[in-house]
């Protein structure tokens, strides 16, 4: 794959003796959307924790864009371009659903505690735009009606949409999905699902994706990585992945036919 | 530049100034000339402690860094306002401000130890700021004149001085109530600044760490700068706050400015109502007001000690046992302190207004059913 | 050579007493993850029945003591039950606070109730003293380190070997899965706080020993026990005594020699020292000596 946009060669992460991961190795082409899947405990959340930086692996490398991100803290994701969803759910109940995703703004601006605080002009202008574009996130999200209230009030499934705003606002070329549809009815499904191929067809970020729901991740996915006790046991599409033994032995929930299709 | 003037009244105006606001400035500015000495001056210890807790607030109620040291900051402020005066015969213009800067440097290198420490950590780390400042406040004498305490300088230029008070023509206005406007000026531009803060960038970035941290990391938030901010941001206020208080009381000495008071000031932000811009006032009124208000009726109420009774409940004592309380009843029941418990109160009236009919208790004649 | 043996053993007999105190608040902090701002005022309380029970009931020291010490444990489980229990899933921040707002209640009633005068702690030693290597030690500081070493190695025995510190050590690893396995976890706490309030009144009524008098200030020494806790690490135990005993001879080192040898450090620093001793060592270790870093959740 020419220059992609994430590699990872070899990458283990081991607690003492409990090896997390290892060997894990696949590169994420620009624009791609690539999903990684597997059974509970398998090490998706632990991979994913790798890619923001959370942790650092104990083993191979990780490199965004070239380069290696074992120089990078969670605080630099965003100035890298990087986004992502976190699977609780990381909305701050003070703030409305509006000010929650101006947050995902906050490395775009520069206004500090003095020109904010003094309410300067160049301050004022610059809050005027980023609320602009936020806004705009929320429309695209479906969120518009719901912009001043507090995020608290807001029923699970809206709330989720808010973190999918809030990443589409941070403009990310990268884009970390965790676990989008967890906990979700069969109808928010299908509009989370839709909202995430809407944002990759019209911002064309690269997407990884950390999904449970087979069905999900066979509409989405373009290439698909299955883990099992921290290690690959398969990579390739979709119809591959499926028909694929080792990971219908490993898991396979079989993808409800009545699930709506892509 | 006058920009500052416009752009912070734009600022308030972004969110019309309500009526309530406008009132309360009104009867602020009022007060002096209906209250007598006893009250002006109980009033000038409240706006001043104000200022401080609103300094405070910004700190943990809107960034979520717990801090026991704020004495030390009133402190720093105290000693830089009374040397630059006394000493060094800088006019009050001076010294008020230099009093912040100092002490809000001195955030600044506090605000480091926040970087690595949470929680009680932290908060341990700054009861150490208050027991380290006393013992220099005790041995650095030219600063502090030692144990026994120094004095502050009262405002003033020339023959115009606060001691005098102010004449212009029929209005008269007294020592303590030239104190009064000036502190009450202080606190205005403390509190549009803040309100501005919590509409920006700044403020929802310090409300993102106080309930995320590395969520808010991960989503760019610069962590360590929020922390600081809050920190040079509390410790501003608390040392033009410190100066004052100093300037009114004129003399400190370093007992003064121990852990009691960093707790004094936490039970008025909580009680208040943590990251409510009118929570430190309110909290101010209870915490400062309350004591002088039993003092002055301790005569009247027999379980307190006081006028000629020499028996009962010292006041202090009672009105501690009284924060105390409340302190544990708010932080049960109305942890949004009581501007929260306003809130409440607001709700529940506007719902008691509403007519049956927009509650759709009765049906309306044209549906079914 | 003479001075500094005693005045080892004078750190070491306050550092007893911190140690205990820092036991006190690792006890609840293992247990429910919140540090107790009134353990202080525990121990004022502790020491203040201790003392009145003796003065104006005429109790024996040892009879007067076991008074004390379980009022005091009572006070400590009538908090956990009646306030604390209602503030279970609230944030820390609260729960330090409603500490604190106990402490400001109990300060101000022992104030109110025992008076700011100092008094005796009754204890039956006195200022007497007693000859060891041509040493003159006093009685009540050689009672002091024999009985916080004892109830330190009772408690270690108590948290290994039984049903109550097992349940006490699991609630303090990770208090979900306690509930999950069945632990009950409101009896878990009201013990700690129990065995805080026993060791709060046991500290307090040593603290009030030759030279000291008893008052409720008396709390105030609590503040030098928080580097002592800092140090060792916040949830060890182990880290509570062993810091304990450090910031006691380090403190009564440093108030005895540092007038003379580090004059320019002027007076009272041996009220800073030990803040300056636990800001030297965070800088090192965030953590303490032996505490360990919190799981954070993302």
């Amino acid at each position: 794959m020419s220059d992609p946009v994430l590699r990872v060669e070899e990458v283990g992460l081991s607690f003492g003796a409990v090896a997390a991961l290892s060997q894990v190795s696949f590169e994420v082409g620009t624009g791609e959307l690539f999903a990684l899947i597997g059974p509970n405990g398998a090490g998706k959340t632990t991979l994913f924790n790798l890619l923001s930086c959370i942790y650092a692996p104990t083993a191979g490398t990780i490199s965004y864009l070239g380069r290696d991100m074992a120089d990078y803290r969670p605080h630099h994701l965003a100035g890298l371009g990087i986004a992502r969803t976190f699977q609780n759910l990381a909305l701050f109940p003070a703030l409305s659903v509006l000010e929650n995703v101006l947050v995902g703004r906050t490395h775009l601006m520069r206004s500090g505690a003095i020109r904010a605080g003094l309410s300067l002009p160049s301050a004022r202008r610059e809050e005027k735009a980023n609320r602009q574009a936020a806004f705009e996130a929320l429309e695209f999200a479906g969120l518009s009606d719901v912009a001043h209230r507090p995020v608290a009030t807001l029923p699970y499934g809206l709330r989720k949409r808010v973190e999918l705003a809030r990443v589409v606002t941070m403009e990310p070329k990268l884009l970390l999905l965790d676990e989008p549809v967890a906990g979700m009815s069969r109808t928010e499904r299908s509009e989370i699902t839709a909202l995430v191929r809407a944002v990759h067809e019209r911002f064309a970020p690269t997407v990884v994706l950390v999904e449970h729901d087979m069905s999900v991740v066979m509409s989405l996915a373009e290439r698909i990585l299955v883990l099992d006790f921290g290690r690959t046991i398969a990579i390739g599409p979709p119809q591959e992945i499926q028909a694929n033994p080792e990971v219908i032995r490993a898991y396979l929930g079989e993808p409800d036919p009545e699930e709506v299709e892509a | 530049m006058s920009s500052f003037p416009r752009s912070a009244l734009a600022g308030l105006g972004r969110h019309p100034a309500r009526l309530s606001t406008v009132l309360v400035v009104i009867i602020g500015i009022l007060l002096p000339f209906w209250v007598d000495a006893y009250w002006l001056s109980t009033l000038v210890f409240v706006l001043v402690a104000a200022l401080g807790a609103l300094g405070l607030d910004v700190l943990t109620g809107r960034t979520g860094q717990i801090s026991l040291g704020h004495a030390f900051f009133l402190m720093v402020g105290a000693y830089t306002g009374g040397y630059l005066g006394v000493n060094l015969h800088e006019s009050a213009l001076f010294w008020i401000p230099a009093a912040g800067i100092v002490a809000g440097l001195l955030g600044a290198v506090a605000a480091t130890t926040a970087m690595r420490l949470r929680g009680l950590y932290l908060g341990i780390v700054t009861i150490g700021l208050v027991y380290i400042g006393q013992w220099v406040a005790t041995n650095w004498t030219t600063v502090s004149g030692g144990s026994g305490g120094r004095t502050l300088a009262v405002p003033g230029n020339g023959t115009f001085s606060f001691a005098n008070g102010l004449h212009l023509g029929s209005l008269s206005i007294t020592e303590n109530g030239l104190y009064y406007y000036t502190a009450f000026v202080l606190l205005a531009l403390g509190m549009m600044y803040v309100h501005n803060l919590g509409h920006s960038r700044v403020g929802r970035n310090m409300a993102a760490v106080r309930d995320r941290e590395l969520a808010a990391a991960v989503l760019g938030v610069n962590v360590a700068r929020t922390k600081t901010t809050a920190f040079i941001v509390s410790s501003i206020m608390a040392g033009v706050a410190g100066a004052m208080y100093g300037s009114f009381l004129s003399f400190v000495t370093p007992g003064q400015f121990d852990l009691l008071l960093s707790i004094q000031y936490v039970i008025i932000v909580v009680v208040g109502g943590l990251g409510a811009l009118w929570g430190p006032l309110l909290g101010a009124f209870f915490v400062v007001g309350l004591p002088a208000l039993l003092q002055n009726e301790a005569a009247s109420l027999p379980f307190l000690e006081g006028g000629t009774r020499t028996t009962g409940i010292p006041v202090t004592d009672a009105t501690d046992l009284l924060y105390g309380v409340l302190l544990i009843v708010f932080l049960l029941v109305e942890p949004r302190g009581i501007v929260g418990l306003a809130h409440r109160i607001g709700s529940l009236v506007r719902r008691r207004r509403a007519t049956p009919k927009e509650l759709g208790v009765v049906p309306s004649l044209t549906q079914e059913g | 050579m003479k001075t500094f043996a005693l005045q080892l053993f004078s750190g070491l007999s306050i550092g007893a007493v911190y140690a205990l105190i820092a036991l006190g608040f690792t006890v609840i902090f293992r247990a429910s993850r919140i540090i107790n701002f009134a353990q202080g005022e525990l121990l004022a309380l502790g020491a203040l029945l201790t003392s009145s029970l003796i003065s104006a009931h005429g109790l024996p020291f040892w009879l007067a003591f076991l008074i004390g010490a379980a009022l005091t444990a009572a006070a400590g489980f009538a908090f956990q039950t009646l306030v604390l229990r209602f503030a279970v899933g609230k944030p820390d921040f609260t729960i330090v606070m409603l500490t604190l707002g106990l402490a400001t209640v109990l300060a101000a009633a022992l104030d109110a109730g025992f008076g700011a005068y100092p008094r005796s702690n009754g204890d039956p030693w006195g200022s007497s003293v007693v000859h060891v290597f041509g040493l003159a030690l006093l009685w009540v500081q050689v009672w002091t380190i024999v009985t916080a070493v004892v109830l330190l190695v009772a408690f270690r025995l108590f948290n290994k070997h039984t049903k109550y510190g097992l349940a006490m050590r699991s609630t303090a690893a990770d208090t979900e899965a306690a509930v999950a396995v069945g632990i009950p976890l409101r009896r878990v706490h009201g013990s700690a706080w129990v065995l805080a309030g026993l060791v709060a009144c046991v500290g307090g009524v040593f603290l009030g020993g030759f030279p000291n008098t008893v008052s409720p200030s008396i709390s105030d020494v609590t503040f030098f026990a928080f580097p002592a806790i800092i140090l060792g690490g916040i949830d060890s135990t182990t880290g509570a005594v062993v810091g304990g005993f450090i910031i006691g001879v380090v403190q009564q080192l440093t108030a005895g020699y540092q007038p003379t040898y580090a004059a320019f450090l002027g007076q009272d620093f041996y009220i800073a020292a030990p803040y300056i001793v636990m800001i030297i060592v965070l800088l090192v270790r965030p953590y303490g000596l032996f505490g360990s870093r919190p799981a954070e959740r993302l």
